[in-house]
């Protein structure tokens, strides 16, 4: 009785709220709410919006008419002479950086992983390219190209493996696209080391002890055990470092802004200088995602390799 | 009707008494009105100088000035405005590269600074987003004469003044008289074609002269549009639509610098604004185009070369001599809450007293964009000063003989003409020349074209 009397006492409201509290699926979506309104917000709101800007003749501050795929078959006619030089540029750097990051990456993590002086300090010190503001180590980078001052050149030139005054880094456009790649390695190794390195360190230790019990070398204990451990993380890495090489900016922009003629353009500097100081944002955002449908298709086999089963 | 028939029968109302004595106490207070009002200003007959408002918030964009004192000053005198009128004052400077980025995002989210210096043809290109400032430029009009008309081009957008001109940034050619007469040329080159035999004779010196033919916002347009100007080329027709680049005049002039840096002039297509500046500073060049600024930091702050530094005006071509120089000019926001006082400081900055104190600390780097600062004192004041007055007459804008448009805006933007020299220039000047003006058309038609 007295039972009876404290249920009838409880409020509806309180009692509807106790029972979306004890079923899963409400709650997951009550608090999943608050993410996707902030993802909402700032990323689909702003990737919405850029695809409804690229359908229209918008300028700077004045949105303009629909005008179907106008921006899109303006670049893909290559009616401006610059665009299929952006798209080669931009997958050359986006693939050459990818592989060397890699490679280095995997190189660097493996060092890291062994018990070597100081190995608190050296992991810590890998992370610098990724602490300093990206514009201030670009700007260091510049100056180490230039022709006047290099000191890269003057090493080079020193060490006698280069004759005076060495090679001009940022004014061919051979060794631009060069500088430019190097630039970006440095950046992104310490990204796919310290990834990598997480990724080692929860390989269970006891693997490697029974694989050295069954007489495996060390190359087979990379590629038998480090490595296929490793793949969900080495997947994502690619993944992300794939994504956000091919819309690099910063660097490029710094360093050649596309120069010499427009030798070192990418996409995203391209969609710049058609979007921001070129004022038609319309075109800029076509630019800036006309390669989004095969980006979506490498996200997506990316992902299908990810969910694949072992 | 009641109203009326007072008026009839008095022929005076207590309004019209107001409106009367109110005119009265302003022509005293302000003659510059009824000057303006006059047949010989130029302005229109309605001119009214707007008024600050006591408590009101300014923000003003602009750049960094090579001349860091000159900030200084432009900073001082906002603020002592500010104070006079009750107005605080914020006077916001970022590097010319930042500038424009700063502009557009502004202008893209209807908030940001009260007033933002426009350089080159922004006000073609963010028209919408300036206020309408013909009122303010016909009281300068009426105060300092005829605007220049590189500044009158920038600014007038369909017939309406979408900025106020501020000032001219004079590109001329600084050199080092040591390395000149070491080399043998006695005076700067009058001509591209003695500019080319100077530039081989001064590769002797292994000091030579210098210019970028890069993506430099600055220094890469002021030396090759003059050049294309020269000898009679132009990117478009004067009617803005006909790309016209694929001409012989186009040829001539890539001829000419191809013959230049085959004969020693030295081009560098990685070079920055700033680049030719630091080369010249530490005794890598014999001669470089530039604002005074190269210059005027020998006098004021390293004193290495300054007895050995001179400056001339552009070379002529066979077409006459053009120059083309940093333009900037003010533009007041439409999201500014106190547009008039925005528009009340601009005009105080601009008052001739005010602007050549300005122009006299920034030791010659800028020059005024009126007839009646003209003849600046601070040219008088260093004879070496000089070039950079003459250059200011000849200069045109990046487009010209077609006005400025946002098209002419996104041509220069581009680096179409400095990429199509630069690439006909790589190899050292052994680049194909028939693909360079190929390529510099195809993207001219693809703006100029475009609807």
């Amino acid at each position: 009785m007295g039972t009876a009397t404290r249920t009838d006492a409880v409020p509806v409201w309180r009692r509807r709220r106790a029972r979306i509290y004890d079923r899963e699926a409400p709650l997951g979506y009550l608090l999943l709410a608050p993410t996707l309104v902030v993802l909402g917000i700032f990323l689909l709101y702003p990737f919405l919006f850029g695809i409804w800007l690229s359908i229209t003749d918008s300028e700077l501050g004045k949105l303009g008419e629909f005008i179907g795929l106008g921006n899109y078959r303006f670049e893909w006619r290559n009616t401006d002479g610059v665009f299929y030089t952006a798209v080669v540029n931009t997958f050359l750097y986006t693939g050459v950086t990818t592989v060397f990051k890699l490679g280095l990456g995997l190189v660097m993590a493996l060092l890291l992983n062994q018990v070597i002086p100081f190995r608190r300090f050296v992991r810590a010190a890998l992370l610098l390219p990724y602490i300093i503001p990206t514009v201030l180590s670009y700007e260091a980078w510049r100056w180490m190209f230039d022709p006047t001052f290099s000191v890269v050149n003057w090493l080079l030139v020193h060490t006698h493996l280069a004759a005076y005054p060495g090679p001009n880094w940022l004014g061919v456009p051979a060794n631009a696209m060069a500088a430019l790649m190097i630039v970006n390695i440095w950046r992104g190794t310490p990204f796919y080391a310290i990834s990598f390195l997480a990724g080692m360190q929860v390989i269970p230790v006891d693997l490697y002890e029974a694989a050295r019990v069954d007489g495996a070398t060390r190359w087979q204990q990379l590629t038998n055990i480090t490595l296929p451990m490793l793949r969900p993380v080495l997947l994502v890495v690619l993944l992300l470092s794939t994504i956000l090489t091919f819309a690099d900016f910063q660097g490029p922009f710094v360093l050649t802004n596309g120069a010499p003629y427009n030798s070192t353009q990418l996409l995203s500097i391209w969609a710049y200088q058609w979007g921001i100081p070129g004022g038609a944002i319309g075109l800029g955002a076509a630019i800036s995602l006309v390669l989004f449908p095969l980006l979506t298709i490498v996200v997506a086999g990316v992902l299908f390799l990810l969910r694949r089963p072992e | 009707m009641t109203h009326r028939k007072k008026r009839a029968k008095s022929g005076w109302s207590r309004r019209d008494f107001l409106r009367t004595a109110g005119v009265a106490a302003a022509a005293i207070a302000f003659p510059e009105i009824i000057i303006s009002c006059g047949p010989q200003s130029g302005g229109t007959p309605t001119a009214a100088i707007p008024k600050p408002r006591k408590g009101a918030s300014i923000r003003l964009l602009q750049w960094t000035s090579f001349v860091k004192p000159a900030d200084a000053e432009f900073k001082r005198q906002a603020a002592e405005w500010g104070t006079a009128n009750g107005v605080t004052v914020a006077i916001e400077t970022v590097t010319g590269d930042q500038l424009q980025p700063k502009t557009a995002a502004a202008v893209e989210a209807n908030s940001g600074p009260d007033i933002i210096q426009m350089q080159y043809g922004w006000p073609q290109l963010y028209a919408d987003a300036c206020l309408d400032v013909t009122n303010e430029v016909n009281i300068l009009i009426s105060k300092l004469g005829k605007p220049d008309p590189v500044n009158e081009a920038f600014c007038k957008v369909n017939g309406t003044w979408r900025a106020i001109p501020y000032t001219v940034v004079p590109n001329a050619w600084t050199y080092r008289t040591d390395y000149f007469q070491q080399a043998g040329v006695t005076s700067f080159p009058k001509t591209w074609d003695e500019l080319a035999a100077a530039a081989a004779k001064l590769k002797t010196t292994g000091k030579p002269m210098s210019q970028t033919d890069g993506h430099a916002y600055g220094d890469s347009l002021t030396m090759w549009n003059p050049v294309l100007w020269g000898f009679g080329g132009k990117e478009v027709n004067a009617d803005g639509k006909t790309v016209a680049i694929n001409s012989k005049e186009t040829r001539d002039a890539i001829r000419w610098a191809q013959g230049a840096v085959k004969a020693g002039l030295v081009v560098h297509p990685e070079w920055l604004d700033p680049d030719n500046n630091q080369a010249y500073h530490a005794d890598r060049i014999s001669g470089t185009l530039n604002g005074a600024s190269i210059y005027i930091r020998e006098k004021i702050e390293f004193h290495k070369y300054t007895d050995v530094t001179n400056n001339a005006p552009m070379p002529s071509g066979p077409k006459g001599t053009f120059a083309m120089n940093l333009i900037f000019n003010h533009a007041v926001m439409k999201w500014s809450p106190d547009a008039d006082t925005a528009k009340a400081m601009l005009l105080a900055l601009m008052e001739k007293d005010q602007y050549q104190k300005w122009t006299m600390i920034a030791s010659g780097y800028n020059a005024g964009p009126f007839e009646a600062l003209h003849g600046d004192p601070v040219f008088k004041t260093d004879p070496k000063l000089t070039a950079f007055e003459d250059v200011v007459a000849p200069g045109k804008w990046p487009g010209w003989p077609a006005m400025p448009s946002k098209k002419t805006a996104q041509a220069q933007t581009q680096y179409i003409v400095a990429d199509m020299f630069a690439k006909a220039l790589a190899n050292g000047g052994t680049g194909d020349m028939e693909a360079a003006i190929k390529g510099a058309e195809t993207s001219l038609k693809a703006i100029f074209e475009r609807p």
